[in-house]
């Protein structure tokens, strides 16, 4: 029998690296976010400054997350990125096919809601979540 | 596109972890491949070519028949 290495030794091993690398860049993306939302009101009375600070925490977490996010990507193999990229694509078709109905329903009081950046967000995180599933699914 | 991934792996008694890993891709592509529900780029044909020592077409087979130089040559 020829002799490979170790199947945790290569691929796997490294996605998995740069997915917790990235599940930590994500969870710190959202608590900025709560920070920047909530802050002003609850912990520090609306202070400019500090408002400005948490803004500018909420920008930078979010470049280091678009970084780690594309070195996943990239170091994705070729099936996991054609997976990954019909992902994204249904994504933003049901982000731009939602959003424009949306906003135009909420503008003339059709929905009983107010068009929120929020909703397309969630949306489109449920989106990508079922597009990566069924991909992956589909090639198992 | 058909190939002899499987044969080959089985004949070296490698797993599907084992040969993903040799290739820097992962089990789950070898899995596609092997089934036949993906089809790898040329950079990884020529991967496990080298891996197997082996030329590209003798892994790899063109479902549609010889290619079309060869029906004009005819």
């Amino acid at each position: 029998m020829n002799q490979l290495g170790s199947p945790e030794s290569g691929y796997e091993s490294r996605i998995r690296t740069n997915m917790v690398r990235l599940l930590y860049w994500n969870g710190a993306w959202v608590g900025t976010c709560a920070l920047m939302a909530f802050g002003p009101k609850v912990l520090w009375d609306r202070a400019l400054l500090l408002t400005l600070l948490a803004v500018g925490l909420n920008v930078g977490v979010g470049v280091g997350m678009l970084l780690a996010n594309k070195k996943y990507v990239q170091e994705l193999d070729e099936l996991q990125r054609k997976v990954y990229l019909n992902a994204l694509a249904t994504t933003v078709g049901v982000g731009l096919i939602a959003s424009v109905p949306i906003s135009v329903m909420s503008g003339y009081h059709v929905i009983p809601f107010k068009a929120d950046m929020a909703y397309l967000v969630m949306l489109m995180a449920l989106t990508f979540l079922v597009s990566m599933l069924h991909g992956t699914r589909r090639y198992r | 596109m058909k190939n002899r991934l499987k044969v080959l792996r089985a004949e070296r008694d490698w797993t599907q972890a084992q040969l993903a890993d040799a290739l820097d891709v992962s089990r789950q592509t070898i899995n596609a491949i092997e089934t036949g529900k993906f089809d790898p780029s040329l950079p990884l044909a020529f991967r496990a070519a080298r891996l197997f020592d082996l030329r590209i077409e003798e892994i790899f087979h063109d479902e549609n028949g010889p290619s079309l130089a060869t029906e004009i040559k005819k």
